[in-house]
């Protein structure tokens, strides 16, 4: 079997210190920059009014009736069901019980929504901007450098990750372009982030982007656009059909048949 | 020790409180006073902890117990300069504070005032508004409290611990029907808390005691303290509870036989006898192996508190005598108990704050 030759490109041992080493400092600054950044331009979560807390608590009340109906006795249990249904029929839990009926507001018009918008909005920009000027930056002065070359041998298929902006056909996909350092810094700086920051920190793109796709379900139930008489009716049919069965039947049977002492 | 401090401190005996604070001087001087988010030394120095503000909340608690108001004020200071004096937990924090320093009644009603003054302005202030209930619990003011706790409850009807405040305060106005309804409202919040089972126990029972042929207020106690056992197997107040409601029982179940058949068919039938003496049976053997291998010192035994296991002693050396007895037992329980439990409130009170900063 041919032994394959061994590519060798002379480079200029300065591209390392100039290139390299600059690339990777001014990702960890901007890193840091960015957290900070972000830390400052966090609006302080908006305190809730005492109908709005009512509103989402009473509704709470009933999930919490209907995940743990078992611990009461029937008649209690029916009397809970009975002023809770009456009362989510009538709207009396609802911020806003004159409203009642009436569509949803429209999350755009809503100034409670367009601030959790903005927020969002500032998160995004804290990340874009950074990006693009430091993008631009490599591409003006680094690009179509080959910098280093990894001390082991990879596929063909790693050519296109490792070798943006350096056009060679033939070139062994060890070598690695500045271009693709780049984008390896950013997703592989998390843990120096985490060892300069704090786990918490606001500083990798990554978790933002993951934050973004699936917020939390928590949010969602009482988010802006969700009609909060829709819930209640929604859970006046979940305690109707409910069944019932009392936790403390029985239980002296089963203790005299467990607890041996 | 530190891990005591992270903690709420209202389980603390005296004697730990006490050990507590008298190490406030060192812990004050050891910990970092304030943490600033922006400067350069936090990228080097300890990350910023919730503990360590947990640790310095309870640190105050345990101070103010003692008496030590300079090593609370400290921690008061530092919680202030690093939340802001307008945070809501910190409102509630300096106005225990100038509960605990107040001498006189007076003092008591301006920092009432305060407090109504703070929530005229915000009336979403749960903090304060729990302050404010408990304050005007320990002014004497209860009727005021359990309709200031029944306002906070209609807009808050998920919050256990105010649920269970104020079951204690209609315990203690004797209204035990709507006492009873406040535990079950708790046990719906967090529905596998062996103590709230014991707990509604032993208010059942004692409803049971103050009015006249409630077999279903007793034999439901009784299936309380089953679930309360049935959820943690070293109780010692389920066991306590059982075998006095077993006792109880067997006498009224015997009495009763004819009237059992006329009962309404919503509720659970009576137990057995038979089944009910073998619980009693059962409570006492486990109450005297409990009270046996604890004052020896057993290991895997420690950590019961030292009143209930005299009342537990008591309580097997009374059946030991062989004294009839007749409607004096079941008063007789009833201040045992409250006893032990009073102690618990008492703690329970200073505190009335949930101990995670958010």
């Amino acid at each position: 079997m041919a032994q394959v030759p061994v590519q060798t490109i002379h480079r200029d041992p300065q591209l390392f210190y100039w290139i390299l080493i600059p690339i990777t400092v001014v990702m960890i600054l901007t890193g840091v920059l960015r957290h900070y950044a972000t830390v400052l331009m966090a609006t302080a979560p908006k305190k809730q009014e005492l109908p709005a807390i009512k509103e989402q608590r009473s509704l709470l009340r009933g999930v919490n009736l209907r995940a743990n109906a078992n611990v009461i006795s029937a008649p209690s249990f029916q009397a809970r069901k009975d002023y809770l249904v009456a009362s989510y029929e009538s709207g009396a839990f609802l911020k806003e019980p004159d409203k009642k009926g009436q569509a949803a507001p429209n999350p755009m018009t809503d100034p409670a929504a367009m601030e959790g918008m903005m927020g969002m909005m500032k998160g995004n920009m804290a990340m874009i901007v950074p990006q693009t000027l430091i993008m631009g930056w490599i591409n003006a002065f680094f690009s179509g450098f080959v910098i280093i070359r990894l001390p082991f041998p990879l596929t063909i298929k790693f050519k296109s990750m490792l070798q943006a902006g350096v056009a060679t056909k033939d070139m062994d996909p060890q070598w690695m372009s500045s271009i693709s350092w780049y984008v390896l810094c950013i997703f592989g700086l998390q843990s120096v982030f985490n060892y300069l920051l704090g786990s918490d920190n606001a500083a990798s793109q990554m978790q933002q982007q993951m934050g973004q796709m699936g917020p939390g379900a928590g949010a969602q139930m009482f988010g802006p656009g969700v009609d909060p008489d829709k819930q209640f009716q929604a859970e006046i049919e979940n305690l109707n059909v409910l069944a019932h069965h009392y936790t403390l039947e029985g239980v002296e049977d089963r203790l005299l048949q467990t607890v041996v002492v | 020790m530190a891990s005591s401090l992270l903690h709420p401190p209202a389980h603390l005996s005296p004697s730990v409180a006490l050990q507590l604070s008298q190490q406030a001087p060192y812990l004050l001087r050891t910990t970092p006073s304030a943490i600033s988010p922006y400067s350069l030394s936090s990228l080097w120095s300890a990350a910023e902890s919730p503990e360590l503000w947990t640790t310095y909340e309870n640190l105050m608690l345990s101070c103010l117990r003692t008496g030590d108001e300079q090593s609370a004020h400290l921690c008061l200071e530092r919680l202030t300069e690093r939340f802001g004096a307008d945070n809501e937990r910190l409102l509630a924090l300096r106005g225990l504070f100038q509960e605990a320093i107040a001498n006189d009644n007076d003092a008591l009603k301006k920092v009432l005032k305060e407090y109504e003054n703070i929530l005229i302005k915000d009336p979403a202030n749960m903090p304060v508004s729990k302050r404010r209930i408990s304050l005007l619990r320990s002014m004497n003011r209860t009727t005021e409290a359990i309709t200031a706790l029944n306002d906070f409850l209609d807009a808050s009807p998920t919050d256990a611990e105010a649920w269970s405040e104020l079951s204690d305060l209609y315990v203690s106005s004797g209204m035990f029907p709507q006492a009873i309804f406040a535990l079950e409202e708790v046990l719906l919040v967090t529905p596998n808390a062996w103590n709230i089972h014991a707990r509604l126990g032993e208010v059942l029972y004692m409803a049971a005691s103050s009015e006249t042929g409630s077999d279903k207020h007793l034999a439901e106690s009784m299936r309380r303290f089953c679930r309360s056992i049935e959820l943690c197997d070293d109780y010692l107040r389920g066991y306590y509870g059982l075998k006095i409601t077993t006792t109880k029982l067997l006498t009224t179940l015997s009495q009763s036989q004819v009237s059992r058949q006329s009962k309404s068919d919503t509720a659970l039938p009576l137990p057995s006898v038979q089944s009910v003496e073998r619980l009693n049976e059962l409570a006492t053997a486990k109450l005297s192996e409990i009270v046996r291998r604890s004052t020896s010192n057993d290991a895997g035994w420690q950590g019961y508190e030292k009143p209930e296991i005299i009342a537990a002693q008591e309580l097997l050396n009374r059946d030991a005598a062989p004294i009839t007895r007749s409607n004096a037992q079941g008063s007789g329980f009833i201040s045992d108990m409250d006893f032990t439990w009073k102690v618990e409130i008492f703690t329970f009170l200073t505190i009335f704050l949930t101990p995670t900063w958010t």
